[in-house]
């Protein structure tokens, strides 16, 4: 490890880090990009939010850097602060050195030579980082013009092909008289890091790149941030919340909160060997796609402090399990633990939390819950929703006037599963994948729509008047993504409750003491009622929602990403949440989610959608371990795993390209076109995949199996489809990263 | 059975946290403390109240009024008896000033006020029904954008509608047709603005929960577009004064013996060599109303505005206290 986070706040000189500087051990000039003691404070209505308080670290060339943190941590800020992009109203103060240079300070037009140049960024949102007006080989050009005025015509736009090809664009010189809304977002993102490596930058800030990515286009785009770092030899700062996302990439990690790194260290030290409770619980929350054993998740309960009010002890103190009057007399400073100089973590009992302690001890997880349907066989429990066929078909048309049909886009065809009593039902896929339109379609809920939606027994082919979808609608509630969005900012939460209680046609004192009983089953004080929406976090609204789906006794509930918006270590809480009312409530769940770490902790079955249909069906554990389809096992290997060695040595499958235009499924299997077993089929073979359909099979015991058994053996809870599913992988998608190759010098 | 029931320490701790500091700041009074944050919105509102009492009380202070003719000050430049002198027809202009101010602004809070209460009712229809309805609204929307509002104006207060005219006074007459035609604008903002709020989460979840539309539309629409409203009835009422000064000013607005600033104007214009008085006066009282409308406008846009930059004044406060601490 070359690359050490140097800590210390320069008011305390004594720190040993403070004191490896001065004896030379690691000299700060080595470092491409040196921080020290960077404070930002803002100014609201509330008076001066100190947003960063005291980062120091230096970044060694080529090396990477990932900063962790929840949201409101200060990460954002930090390498906002670093490019010299804050407002003019931010207080920004400390250092930032890059190459020795002092940055902090410099004018907007001088910070210019810089930004684009030997500092690069790529910003979250490849949907708004693009000019819409300006070809995209425009906007790689224009990077390419300001820093080198000298540059001929000629060579700037081959520079941009050769920029273009090395992020992965097929046909690079066509696409550069792309507009960017000809791409989609995956090959936004990888113009914008073809932007920002334009001018072979020093230092890459990358601020969570890939969050508004689907899990295989983040695995595309995290491979073309690999390459770029590999071919200019940048140093990256990786901002993220994901655990997974830095694991296989990071050298060094830098937890943050309240504004402060309370731990930082070298990748496996934090991993393995946390010693923060901060760590540890964000560790622990993560719920882990590749591990089947059921066990609740860590919630760190309560919310990150208000910056505006210095600390008066530990930060993380007020939520923390093991917090103790010691914690509460001053901030600790970073300070090395014992198991290096170089790992270092802000807790003054970091030396008695060594790599054996337990996580769920420390943070007191709640019991796995046991639901009373859980001992009976899936067959005998109640149907509570049956899709029988549902398919829903928009037609595309062209033409001003004359409105011509020139194709179908098949957003949801043929959808055929049901969802039994006191169990959690998932559909994972791609976004456009036809996830939210099943939804749509269960929800909608009428007589015109092509197959048959039964709900608690009520169908809508048979009785779809108001008194049946009244019927429907207390069988069936819906939580939904934003939490933020699905409450009304102007109802306070006694609203908000009493709205779906009302329309039941419930009496004033009975809706008050239902409305008691719902804050306490969802776990927030009921004398909160009274409040609105806004003064809550995150996880509170998503739990006043969960609430307000609960109101009228729902046997199911839809759950359309209930804790994408949300931060790790609440989203452990929520997730927690539902798990309990299900098997406290017995309720069943529909849910959709492209986090399939969080399917595999919540659901017991899962169906994987591709293009509008089904091409895995089944139990949880069976399909997550033994994926048959190709697509399965694309997805899967796709999610990063917060697990450094694994990352950097597993197997990765890459899909190429994007979801199709559902305009050019092709005839024959959907997943034609991106599959990695085609592509390495024999012609003869291929020619069967492209022509026919396959259908939903049941997975059938393997013949030695089935030999040995005495009995036949019962029907596994698998369907897929695909013709060759024990076909080869072909070799371009396949990815390994060496071991050796990253920690080569 | 789990620990999610019970009350954590660290939610209690976060809820004293959160009650003793107060975080959490109504939004009204934010949007309070930004308005009066902004020195000239401020000084707009007090200009604007300053003007409405003098045009409600100013007439008692003196004894001429607008329509008693004074034969031994025809046409005098403003002196003690005449403050601001008197037309060359011997009227007070001081009298006719209050008079055509009270009228002004008549006409501007009423067409302000209830263009946009048309125009919120119109789009929000047009947003719940959709489909045919909002085809069917939308182009009678279109069509009254369209339609000469000039010509209209013209022929309804000189030309045609002789009945109208002996019943109605001629002010009241130009508030209908301001009215006609001033709602559109605002109203195809609001049914964009509610079609979009339709679309919002809250909104499908009560739709999912089988709220009636009508309901929703009344409790979760209607107040969540407010500020817009606000902020319209400023702009309607600055408008509304405009045009009554324009109108009046071409000569197609109120009619003598009705008395409006644009009336003063435009009567005065021929003669701004020959009587200044007659004509900068209501000028300038124009320009105070307006202004201050605008300024006004100016700060509640500020003050609504969720990205605005109006920060907080915690920062001057802060950097006194500091210092002070230094200096000490």
């Amino acid at each position: 490890m070359s690359s050490e986070i140097a800590a210390g706040r320069v008011e305390q000189p004594q720190s040993p880090a403070e004191r490896l500087h001065v004896a030379g051990l690691h000299a700060p000039s080595d470092a491409i990009l040196s921080v020290r003691d960077l404070n930002v404070r803002f100014n609201t209505e509330n008076g001066i939010v100190h947003a960063v308080r005291g980062v120091d670290f230096d970044l060694m060339p080529g090396k990477t850097l990932g900063i962790v943190g929840e949201s409101g941590s200060g990460k954002s800020v930090t390498s906002l602060a670093i490019m010299g992009l804050l407002p003019t109203t931010a207080e920004v103060t400390g250092s930032v050195r890059l190459k020795g240079k002092e940055l902090l300070g410099l004018s907007d037009k001088a910070m210019c030579e810089y930004r684009g140049n030997e500092l690069a960024m790529v910003f979250q949102d490849p949907l708004s980082s693009l000019t819409p007006v300006y070809t995209v080989g425009t906007q790689i050009i224009e990077a390419l013009t300001i820093h080198n005025p000298g540059m001929s015509k000629q060579t700037k736009e081959a520079r941009a092909v050769e920029l273009l090809a090395m992020v992965g664009i097929p046909s690079p010189k066509e696409r550069l008289r792309a507009f960017p809304h000809e791409f989609s977002g995956g090959m936004r993102q990888r113009v914008m890091i073809a932007i920002a490596i334009a001018n072979n930058p020093r230092v890459l800030i990358a601020d969570e790149p890939t969050t508004a990515l689907d899990v295989t286009i983040q695995a595309q785009v995290l491979e073309v941030l690999h390459t770029a770092q590999e071919e200019t030899g940048a140093a990256v700062v990786m901002i993220t919340h994901d655990l997974g996302v830095v694991a296989g990439m990071a050298d060094d990690i830098m937890v943050m909160y309240a504004g402060r790194p309370v731990e930082t260290g070298a990748v496996d030290d934090i991993y393995y060997n946390p010693r923060m409770p901060y760590t540890m619980g964000l560790l622990g929350a993560v719920p882990r796609v590749d591990v089947a054993e059921k066990s609740s998740l860590v919630p760190i309960e309560g919310m990150p402090p208000n910056l505006i009010h210095p600390p008066t002890g530990c930060s993380f103190a007020p939520r923390c399990p093991l917090a103790s009057d010691a914690c509460l007399e001053g901030e600790p400073a970073l300070a090395p633990v014992p198991d290096g100089p170089l790992h270092l973590a802000a807790c003054i009992k970091s030396g008695s939390l060594g790599g054996d302690v337990d996580v769920l001890d420390v943070f007191a997880a709640p019991p796995v819950p046991v639901s009373r349907f859980d001992a009976i066989p899936r067959e005998e429990r109640a149907t509570v929703l049956q899709l029988k066929d549902v398919r829903k078909h928009f037609p595309l048309t062209r033409g001003a006037l004359l409105k011509k049909r020139i194709g179908t886009v098949k957003a949801v065809d043929g959808l055929t599963f049901d969802i039994r009593e006191g169990e959690c039902f998932s559909i994972v896929g791609e976004s456009g994948s036809g996830k939210t339109t099943t939804l749509l379609e269960i929800m909608e809920f009428h007589k015109d729509q092509d197959g048959e939606v039964v709900i608690g027994g009520i169908s809508n082919k048979k009785a779809a008047d108001a008194r049946a979808k009244s019927a429907m609608r207390r069988e069936l509630q819906m939580v939904f993504q934003d939490p933020t969005g699905a409450l009304d900012p102007r109802f306070t939460v006694y609203e908000v409750l009493a709205e779906p209680l009302q329309n039941a046609g419930m009496e004033k004192p009975a809706i008050r003491k239902r409305i008691m009983e719902l804050m306490k089953l969802v776990g927030l004080q009921p004398d909160h009622v009274n409040r609105f929406p806004n003064q809550f976090s995150g996880g509170q609204r998503q739990r006043i929602g969960i609430a307000r789906a609960l109101a009228v006794n729902p046997k199911l509930v839809v759950l359309d990403e209930p804790v994408s918006a949300l931060d790790v270590s609440v989203q452990a809480g929520v997730i927690n949440l539902l798990d309990k009312l299900r098997a406290e409530l017995g309720l069943s769940y529909l849910l959709v989610a492209h986090d399939l770490s969080v399917v595999r902790h919540i659901s017991n079955r899962v169906a994987v959608m591709y293009l509008g249909k089904i091409v895995e069906i089944g139990e949880v554990d069976r399909v997550f371990d033994n994926p048959r389809h190709p697509y399965t096992r694309a997805l899967l290997s796709a999610i990063p795993v917060p697990d450094p060695q694994l990352e950097r040595t597993r197997e990765r499958i890459i899909l190429q390209g994007d979801l199709p235009s559902p305009l050019d499924a092709p005839k024959g299997c959907n997943f034609a076109t991106r599959c990695p077993v085609f592509a390495a089929l024999p012609k003869t073979k291929q020619e069967k995949c492209l022509t026919l359909e396959p259908p939903l099979l049941p997975v059938t015991p393997s013949p030695a199996a089935q030999t040995l058994a005495a009995d036949p053996l019962p029907a596994l809870d698998q369907r897929f489809a695909c013709f060759f599913p024990d076909g080869e992988i072909d070799e371009d998608m396949l990815v390994v990263h060496e071991a050796a190759d990253h920690h080569a010098p | 059975m789990t620990n999610l029931n019970a009350v954590d320490p660290a939610a209690v701790a976060q809820d004293a946290h959160l009650e003793g500091a107060d975080v959490v700041i109504g939004k009204n009074t934010i949007i309070f403390r930004r308005f009066m944050r902004n020195k000239t919105a401020v000084a707009g509102l007090a200009i604007f109240l300053a003007l409405t009492v003098f045009s409600f009380v100013g007439g008692y202070f003196t004894q001429w009024d607008k329509e008693t003719i004074d034969p031994f000050n025809i046409g005098m430049p403003p002196s003690a008896e005449h403050y601001l002198g008197t037309s060359q027809a011997g009227i007070d202009l001081y009298a006719m000033t209050v008079e055509g101010t009270r009228i002004s602004i008549l006409i501007g809070l009423i067409v302000g006020l209830v263009s946009v209460l048309v125009a919120a009712v119109y789009g929000c229809t047009m947003a719940y029904f959709g489909g045919k309805v909002d085809k069917v609204m939308l182009f009678i929307l279109e069509a009254l954008i369209m339609m000469p509002a000039l010509l209209v104006v013209a022929v309804a207060t000189s030309g045609g509608g002789e009945g109208l005219k002996r019943d109605l006074p001629s002010w009241l007459l130009l508030i209908i047709v301001l009215l006609v035609f001033s709602w559109m604008g605002t109203a195809r903002l609001i049914r964009s603005l509610s079609m979009s709020l339709m679309q919002r989460d809250f909104v499908k979840a009560s739709q999912y929960m089988g709220v009636p539309a009508r309901r929703i539309v009344w409790r979760h629409l209607v107040p969540n577009i407010g500020s817009l409203l606000v902020l319209d009835i400023t702009r309607g009422v600055t408008g509304a004064i405009l045009a009554e000064v324009a109108f009046s000013f071409i000569g197609i607005g109120i009619k003598v013996p009705d008395v409006s600033l644009g009336v003063l104007i435009g009567g005065a214009t021929s003669q701004v060599q020959t009587f200044p008085w007659m004509f900068w006066v209501p000028l300038t009282v124009m320009f105070l109303l307006t202004g201050s409308l605008a300024m006004m406008n100016d700060g509640l846009r500020d003050a609504f505005d969720p990205s605005s930059s109006s920060s907080g004044s915690a920062k001057k406060r802060a950097l006194k206290t500091r210092v002070k601490g230094n200096a000490s």
